[in-house]
């Protein structure tokens, strides 16, 4: 219905990814409702949106929270192709979610086709630091070899929850002004190119 | 009206009908109530929705396929709005995919009914545009198509088949032209068909006529058939279908087993994790996996719990019972003894991670102190076992313990044949019971107790992960200090029963028995303190409540004070059995004549004893309460010292004033005829007179010399000073030697002036009748002589105390003269000079060893002779001169030494 109103706020795609328990529907769900669930419940593909206002400008966030576990991997893909952004979450209590978010980064690279995609790398759990195990330089230096920030979240006390989201729609809002910029030059070319490539996958 | 609902949240977005959704947003409705409307892709879901609270909704999807809105009406708000939406899509279930519900494996209908090809079925397998299928990677992406056409499809037979996702899902790269081509083909066929009856027909001409042959061929067969078995055709039908029927029925419930496999088995991979559960758990368990034990359960408990298929409950509730099974084992293991703190501490761990209810930790405590107490009992009870059947073989052997080993070798031999098969009975050798018993717990409290104690500090320091019952800190200390005191209590009832007064007595046996256990005991109290040292020694390093300690150092002091009252009692008797060891050998020492081995033997005694002490008993260490500075022991070790130098002073005085052979009357006199008596002595067999010299002289000596060097030996040793029992001693000996002195003078004086009137009388000499005197007369020389014996013996032996003997003597002798002269009852005048002359030389000689009561004496003598004139005192005076002249080689002892007077 919303749809059909006049004149619609821009949209920025964000997508969760990250491995099983991490804490992205955790997160997804402080941003959007101020909740914090304890229960584990593996998600399938959740998809929400509401408006925010983003430096002072009224937007749309949408957020597609994927599965982290390893039973829905192969419907990722095509997920993926549809993100503008993507929090790319670990828990910094455990150290194959931290593993893990080498594979998602290439796996977005691959179905994205480029490596300037709007992109934050965030540890969650940061609550729980007496049981860390990937220490913050760890991430820091795997954040800066991908050109990325690194944040350190915490869904249970909310700590850097709106900063995460707010930051990752900046990335994505600048990112979509250079694409305009570059689409009023050759604009078609590059999105034929594109189409191209991605059929060949 | 209230604000308008808004969906903002759908979990999954997507799914086959049916699926559990959770619907997340804003003023979903104040109460379940307050919910009038729910669409979930234009299907009412109403009666699935849960209303959990206004920003939250559960629910399950309807069977609207493709991409809708969730639209939510309440009474507050109206109907409301949504910025997600929710895809449903029927689940295409091939034979390759699993599922829970039966797969259709019979071919599609329409791709082989008939034999011959109708035309409206090959749109299935050929293109209808009549163009080569593009190759299958070119693929459109499926998810675009349902994004541009939300409510289409491309399926030909659809209702709501979209053209333009057919063509781009099977032609989107074919070019314009051959698209062009392909739709004159799709007219021309439309055309084609458009023709109507009479053209299928004429396309069909010869199988319509086949079919007509056919149907009048079957109709004259059936006619014949008819006529020739005249039966009704249509039973036999039935049967034909009867017959079918149960073939079916057979071939439809293989079938349905196969179904029932089917499902069961694809439940099984689908909740295979589940199932495996069990025997995961199971084989963790025996890995000691815990943790993965814990996380699997909470994984079941969360993906499953919810589920109300009973299978699902019946496993979990196994699981439970398996993990709640762990639990008790894993408890009842804690109780499991011996064991070792890691172990502990692991099974505590672990409970823990299963989530033990209870405190572990403090069970652990309490069955490890009851174990401890346990153990203690129990090793006593065995020792006591073993003491017992030791003290019956050795009743069956009697015969040898009553005599010495040496003494019969024989038996001895037998006893070894038999200590072979009873280890126990040798005591010689052996370690007996009680010390054994001592060794085995105090080695046992030095394994445990300190597993034990670091225990309870991890219990209370939170070690163990469990919050640590603080009111217990007191229930534990109490528990350390029992332990402490249960193991002090048996080690006395076992070493010190005469010490101990608790019902955990060993048993009491017959006298002897008793007495020789205890001597047995005695002989190992060193090695007992050295033990319980050690166990003092761990304990205090262990930092446990001083209360324990204190019980131990309290043991520590008892034993220690005990094997030093034990070992001085040793002393006492050993001084006492030197008056057996005495061997008269003199030795001469310039100030102090002849002393014998005594005085030395009985330092040597006293000093060796305080070295045994000071080094085995008194040693202590940290936390210990030095023996001296007790009380008792301060007592105990006075009286006992005192004890010995009395002991010693009686040895002085068995030995010096008992004469073995007091009938052994010295022959009385010379002039009476018999041997010398000192001749039949030879230096080796003292006289008893010479023997109790000896000891006066030891008397002197120990007093002077041994005393002093005892009492700074026990200063330097750093014992208390034992001044009070020197000075007691010292009076005792005095005492002594003044009885001595007294018995020998007595002894010497009474032959020496019992022999004076005999000798003065020999011959029938009477006074009156007196012959003119030449020289001093035979009995006073004679009484001359004897003091010269009597005089060597001192001088040789005791001659500091020469001047007070002699002098003794002496008066006594004066005494003997000045009676004998007084009783006279008539001197010639040749007899007055002679008396005058006897007398007079005495005196001069003596005159060194004169006291006042002797020269008294003498003058009295004088008195009572008859006064003589000026010549016949020249007389005398010229007599005394000759004779002191040619007795001057004799009588050079009495003149010549000066001895001092004492
Ligand atoms: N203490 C703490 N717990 C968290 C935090 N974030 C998430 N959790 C917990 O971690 C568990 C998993 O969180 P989810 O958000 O469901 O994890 P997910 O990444 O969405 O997992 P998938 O959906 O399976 O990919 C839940 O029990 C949360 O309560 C956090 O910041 N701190
Ligand atoms: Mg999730």
């Amino acid at each position: 219905m919303s749809k059909k109103t006049g004149t619609q706020p821009a949209l920025h795609k964000v997508i969760m990814v990250g491995s099983g328990g991490v804490g992205k529907s955790a997160l997804t769900l402080q941003f959007m409702y101020d909740e914090f669930i304890e229960d584990y419940e593996p998600t399938k593909a959740d998809s929400y949106r509401k408006k925010v206002v983003l430096d002072g400008e009224e937007v749309q966030i949408d957020i597609l929270d994927t599965a982290g576990q390893e039973d829905y991997a192969a419907i990722r893909d095509n997920y993926f192709r549809s993100g503008e952004g993507f929090l790319c979450v670990f828990s910094i209590t455990e150290e194959e979610s931290f593993q893990a978010t080498q594979e998602f980064r290439e796996q977005i690279l691959r179905v994205k086709n480029g490596d300037n995609i709007p992109f934050l790398l965030v540890g969650n759990k940061g609550d729980l630091y007496d049981k860390r195990k990937i220490s913050i330089a760890e991430a820091q230096a795997r954040a800066q070899q991908w050109n990325v920030h690194y944040v350190e979240t915490s869904a249970k006390t909310r700590e850097n929850v709106d900063k995460v989201f707010y930051d990752l729609m900046r990335e994505i809002r600048s990112r979509k002004i250079d694409d305009t910029k570059v689409s009023n030059g050759h604009g078609k070319e590059k999105s034929k190119i594109k189409r191209l490539k991605c059929c060949i996958l | 009206m209230g604000p308008l609902p808004i969906v903002t949240g759908i979990s999954p977005k997507e799914g086959p009908p049916g699926t559990r959704v959770i619907i997340r947003g804003e003023y979903l409705g104040k109460e379940p109530n307050d919910v009038t409307g729910l669409l979930i892709c234009g299907c009412d879901c109403l009666l699935s929705a849960e209303w959990k609270s206004s920003n939250k909704i559960i629910a399950r999807s309807g069977p609207g396929k493709g991409r809708g809105d969730i639209i939510i009406s309440t009474k507050s708000g109206g109907k409301g709005s949504c910025t997600v939406q929710f895809r449903g899509y029927h689940e295409t279930i091939g034979p390759l995919k699993e599922s829970a519900v039966w797969v259709e494996e019979a071919p599609l209908p329409g791709l082989s009914w008939g034999s011959r090809s109708l035309s409206h079925s090959t749109y299935h397998l050929e293109d209808p545009l009549g163009l080569s299928v593009e190759e299958n990677e070119k693929k459109f992406p499926e998810d675009d198509l349902h994004e541009m056409f939300p409510e289409g499809s491309g399926d030909l037979g659809s209702e709501n088949f979209e053209p333009n996702w057919f063509l781009l899902e099977h032609h989107h790269a074919t070019s314009f032209d051959d698209l062009k081509v392909g739709l004159s083909y799709l007219k021309r066929k439309v055309d084609g068909q458009k023709e109507g009856q009479l053209s299928f027909l004429k396309d069909n001409v010869s199988s319509v006529m086949e079919q007509m042959d056919t149907l009048f061929l079957l109709k004259d067969k059936f006619e014949e058939d008819m006529k020739k078995h005249n039966t009704d055709t249509t039973t036999k039908i039935e049967k034909a279908i009867n017959g079918a029927n149960k073939l079916f029925e057979d071939v439809l419930s293989r079938r349905e087993t196969a179904d029932a496999t089917r499902h069961a088995l694809a439940v099984m991979t689908r909740y295979k994790f589940l199932f495996f559960l069990p025997v995961n758990i199971e084989h963790n368990i025996k890995h000691g996996d815990f943790d993965l034990i814990m996380s699997d359960y909470a994984r079941a408990r969360n993906l499953f719990g919810k589920f109300e298929t009973p299978i699902f409950k019946q496993i979990l509730a196994d699981v439970a019972a398996t993990i709640n099974n762990l639990k008790i084992s894993l408890h009842s293991k804690l109780k499991d003894m011996p064991t070792t703190l890691d172990q502990q501490k692991k099974i505590i761990r672990n409970l823990i991670i299963l989530g033990f209810e209870g405190d572990p930790g403090w069970d652990a405590i309490n069955s490890t102190y009851k174990y401890i107490k346990d153990q203690l009992i129990l090793n006593r009870e065995d020792h006591i076992a073993a003491e017992s059947i030791q003290l019956d073989a050795e009743a069956g052997n009697i015969h040898y313990l009553g005599k010495q080993k040496s003494e019969n070798n024989i038996q001895y031999e037998k006893h070894k044949k038999i200590s072979n098969s009873n280890i126990l009975l040798d005591t010689q050798n052996n370690t007996p019971p009680r010390i054994a018993f001592l060794e085995d717990i105090i080695e046992f409290i030095l394994e445990t107790f300190p597993e034990f104690w670091k225990l309870g500090q991890a219990y209370f320091n939170g070690e163990l992960q469990i919050k640590p019952d603080k009111m217990k800190q007191n229930e534990f200390k109490q528990y350390v200090v029992n332990a402490v005191k249960l193991c002090c209590t048996l080690i006395r009832s076992a070493i010190l029963p005469q010490n101990s007064d608790t019902e955990l007595q060993w048993p009491h046996y017959s006298s002897s028995k008793q007495s020789n256990i205890i001597e047995i005991i005695l002989l190992w109290l060193p090695h007992c303190i050295r033990l319980v040292q050690s166990l003092h020694s761990s304990l205090t390093n262990l930092e446990i409540p001083n209360e324990s300690v204190e019980i131990t150092s309290k043991l520590l002091l008892d034993l220690r004070i005990h094997s030093m009252i034990i070992e001085l009692k040793k002393t006492a008797d050993q001084v006492k059995g030197l008056s057996n060891k005495e061997n008269w050998q003199l030795d001469y020492d310039s100030e102090y004549g002849a002393i014998t081995q005594l005085p030395s033997e009985f330092e040597k005694l006293v000093s060796q004893a305080i070295q045994k002490i000071k080094e085995s008993i008194l040693e202590t260490k940290r936390k210990e309460i030095p023996v001296l500075t007790n009380p008792t022991a301060k007592q105990e070790l006075t009286v006992l010292i005192n004890k010995i130098f009395l002991n010693f002073v009686q040895t002085l005085e068995v030995l010096g004033m008992i004469s073995e052979d007091h009938d052994h009357a010295i022959a009385v006199s010379q002039l009476i005829g018999s041997p010398t008596p000192y001749s039949e002595n030879d230096s080796s067999e003292l006289t008893w007179e010479q023997r109790l010299l000896a000891m006066l002289s030891n008397c002197r000596y120990t007093r002077i010399i041994i005393y002093p060097k005892l009492s700074v030996q026990f200063h330097h040793q750093g014992f208390p000073s034992i001044d009070e029992p020197i000075r007691q001693c010292s009076g005792a000996l005095s005492i002594l030697e003044k009885r001595m002195i007294e018995t020998y003078v007595e002894l010497k004086s009474d032959p020496l002036v019992g022999t004076i009137e005999p000798s003065m009388y020999l011959g029938h000499f009477e006074w009156d009748t007196c012959l003119k005197p030449i020289d001093l007369r035979p009995y006073a020389k004679e009484i001359l002589t004897n003091i010269t014996a009597v005089y060597a013996d001192v001088h040789r032996l005791v001659p500091k105390l020469l001047y007070r003997i002699i002098s003794e003597i002496v008066e006594t002798v004066a005494e003997e003269l000045s009676r004998l002269m007084s009783c006279v009852t008539k001197f010639n005048s040749y007899g007055k000079v002679q008396a005058r002359i006897d007398v007079m030389g005495l005196q001069r000689v003596l005159h060194q060893f004169m006291n006042e009561n002797a020269s008294c004496f003498f003058n009295e003598a004088l008195e009572a002779v008859l006064p003589i004139d000026e010549y016949e005192s020249n007389i005398i005076e010229e007599i005394l001169n000759n004779f002191l002249k040619k007795m001057s080689l004799q009588l050079s002892c009495f003149i010549a030494v000066c001895p001092t007077k004492e």
